[in-house]
């Protein structure tokens, strides 16, 4: 299977490459968020695929993080002269859908079938798949190994081992390390337990708040549960980690390579394991852009060369290579049998997790409202950790701010 | 009653007037371009979006009237975004004023190294505000901050500086006074210095001293740069975030107990493109509470101020 997946992505490749060849020499821009660390990977793919299709340039422009990239796009699109091709989030992408050169009526169904199933869902727009994931990353259990030797499976254990490990070591009534971390401003933290509880934030149709409902007040009520036991922290967990104020915490596992350095550097190990699993099921966020090809004075060479250049990348020896070397995880099926992926695993067992973990995730949903809705999400899962609200009310108060948003 | 003719005024008449005139448009057109195209249009286009539902793909999307107003209004963040904005300005401006008015006073007395003096307070305003903001958040950190550090020093308990909702606009206006404090400090010593030297002589003659030269006489005196140092203290107060920005790594404060209007202003125009509008009628808003209080203030301190 895996054999007939690459050859079919390098044979239709390779002919849409002779296809482009055979036309005049086309550029095409792609705007990225990739900084210092991902960028010479990303450099030495696209050089790769220029040099499998001299004819296509590909002028590569680092636009800063993803929000100052998605400021730059809109007002690309507002000036009518937006880049042939951008990484971009799902709710960013739906605003836009109308103005974008759709990928997938481009690709053979044997591509389309082996992009990961909850990533094929999530970029697909009015039943067309429009852009395609890239880097893609999913929610894991950080825990330092050097305290825990057998990581907790479900909510009562991690419960019960976050409270174990809440102490105070000096006895001067301040508590010197915390079970777990919690980080108000990552709802995505919160709605690992909604969807584990079987819960969701809206129904399929979009017209209705379904977070309400008894999964998610159960979900928030699980969170209060744990905020005795919590370093409750604005910003990313690895600065606790290191200074020995937290011994397992739930996030990215695009932050293994900060967390992990953060341990080692401080005299700690660290291991990574599944998230722990609710009562329905044991599913964790997954996070990461998408690429799109835009649709807006480019030329149709244009878009084809984009179009190409998208399946370059998911290709599965080629996201083996950027998920390898990047943090993230490939994004196509194949990518997960190959020998580079096996041989990397080999070295790296948290790949193994996070690759498991990957194929049975959830992605954001795709409405064009979500950002504010998160922000939203973010607020209420604040207020339960710091205290100024019980689960029951910030539930209700949530409820009542997402059908605020629901209509766009 | 004959109706007065009109007159033309006389300079008008005269070619050099308007040659000199042209000449000077001229010489102001390279700024004018500037101004009009990254000032005065944002400007005129705010108040236009601010009465769109605005669609990034088919710009300025559906025409809304005052919907944007009406929702900003129902919206308890935007009014909390008001009130921390007010408390900033209401405790920031006349801190910092007061403490540059004390620090010009020191700097102006004849000190052993009073240069480096007045340089080290100077220091913190060119310094890079990012860089300051990510020190201080370092500062303020709960475990490993100077702070923190000191209050454990005269038996103090530890503060959560930065995620306690009652405490994150102190540590902004803490960070904001210890900024603009020296750059203040700087115009106002200029005006101290600028005073006449006669009118201390003045007041010696008739037996005034200390508190009551200062409080009679330099205060006065100093007053067209007291005003000026509260407006533009004023009127950039009311536009605080980069502070907040770096101080809470990215978020409006535990929260969004610090979440100033500009913040507000921020996340609703951000975060996905379609709350543009809404954005707009906030900003519309900041800026008629800044004029209104602009206004205000000219009209009750121009009496008060005193030009030698």
């Amino acid at each position: 299977m895996l054999r007939k997946v690459i050859l079919v992505g390098l044979i239709s490749t390779m002919l849409a490459g002779l296809t482009v060849m055979a036309q005049e020499p086309v550029t095409i821009q792609f705007w990225h968020s990739m900084s210092s660390g991902h960028q010479p990977h990303l450099v030495a793919l696209v050089d790769e695929f220029m040099a499998e299709n001299p004819n296509i340039n590909v002028e590569l422009t680092y636009q800063g993080s993803y929000g100052d990239t998605e400021d730059k796009v809109n007002a690309s699109v507002v000036a009518g002269n937006p880049p042939t091709m951008v990484q971009l989030y799902e709710n960013v992408i739906t605003p836009l859908v109308e103005v974008l050169y759709p990928i997938g009526p481009h690709m053979t169904q044997l591509e389309k079938d082996d992009i990961l199933d909850g990533l094929v869902e999530n970029n697909t727009f009015n039943g067309v798949l429009v852009s395609v994931p890239w880097n893609k990353s999913i929610m894991v259990l950080y825990y330092r190994s050097d305290l825990i030797s057998a990581p907790p499976t479900t909510w009562a254990e991690f419960a019960a081992m976050s409270a174990d490990l809440t102490v105070d070591l000096d006895g001067d009534g301040v508590i010197d390390r915390y079970g777990t971390g919690l980080r108000p401003y990552n709802p995505e933290m919160y709605l690992n337990y909604v969807v584990q509880n079987g819960g969701s934030i809206l129904n399929d149709d979009w017209t209705a708040v379904t977070i309400g409902e008894t999964e998610g007040l159960e979900a928030m009520q699980y969170a209060e549960s744990l905020v005795p036991y919590s370093f409750i922290s604005p910003g990313y967990l690895s600065d606790a980690l290191g200074a020995g104020q937290v011994a397992m915490f739930v996030d990215t596992s695009a932050g293994y390579y900060y967390n992990n350095k953060a341990a080692v550097d401080n005299g700690y190990t660290m291991g990574v394991s599944r998230v722990p699993a609710g009562p329905v099921n044991a599913k964790s966020a997954i996070q990461g852009t998408n690429l799109v090809v835009f649709d807006m004075g480019q030329t149709q060479a244009q878009k084809d060369a984009a179009v190409l250049l998208a399946k370059f990348l998911i290709r599965a020896d080629n996201t083996v290579y950027w998920s390898t070397r990047g943090g993230y995880l490939p994004v196509v099926k194949s990518a997960y049998s190959s020998q580079a992926w096996l041989d990397y695993v080999a070295d790296h067992p948290e790949a193994a997790v996070e690759a498991e973990a990957m194929v049975d995730g959830f992605a954001q949903i795709l409405h064009p409202n979500y950002g504010q809705m998160r922000s939203v999400l973010g607020s209420a899962f604040e207020e339960v950790l710091l205290g100024a609200a019980t689960a029951v009310d910030a539930v209700a108060n949530l409820v009542i701010e997402l059908e605020a948003l629901l209509d766009y | 009653m004959r109706r007065p003719k009109l007159s033309i005024p006389y300079e008008w008449k005269s070619r050099s007037f308007w040659l000199e005139s042209c000449q000077a448009y001229l010489y102001l057109l390279p700024a004018l371009a500037i101004l009009a195209v990254f000032t005065f249009y944002p400007f005129f286009s705010a108040f236009r979006l601010s009465l769109f539902k605005w669609s990034v793909v088919r710009p300025p999307g559906d025409y809304v009237g005052l919907q944007n107003y009406t929702k900003i209004f129902a919206d308890k963040w935007f009014w909390n975004a008001v009130w921390n904005t007010f408390y900033y300005v209401a405790v920031s401006v006349p801190v910092t004023l007061f403490l540059a008015l004390l620090i010009a006073n020191l700097l102006n007395k004849p000190l052993k190294m009073r240069a480096f003096a007045r340089t080290s307070f100077f220091l913190a305003y060119i310094t890079p505000l990012v860089a300051v903001a990510m020190v201080w958040s370092w500062m303020y950190n709960w475990h490993f901050g100077l702070f923190n550090y000191i209050l454990g020093l005269f038996g103090g308990s530890l503060v959560n500086w930065l995620m306690d909702p009652k405490l994150s606009m102190l540590t902004v206006i803490i960070l904001s006074v210890w900024r603009f404090v020296g750059y203040q400090a700087i115009i106002l010593l200029a005006g101290l210095q600028n005073i006449d030297k006669m009118y201390y002589d003045a007041a010696k003659v008739d037996g005034a001293t200390g508190f009551r030269v200062w409080w009679h006489v330099t205060i006065p005196l100093l007053t067209p740069q007291i005003f000026f140092v509260f407006i533009m203290s004023m009127i950039g107060s009311f536009k605080v975030f980069t502070e907040i920005y770096v101080l809470f790594s990215g978020t409006p404060g535990p929260l969004k107990s610090a979440e100033t209007l500009v913040y507000y202003i921020l996340r609703k125009g951000r975060f996905d493109g379609t709350q543009l509008g809404i954005a707009a009628a906030a900003s519309v808003f900041l800026f008629a509470v800044i004029f209104v209080f602009t206004l205000v203030q000219l009209l009750v301190t121009q009496r008060r101020v005193h030009y030698q």
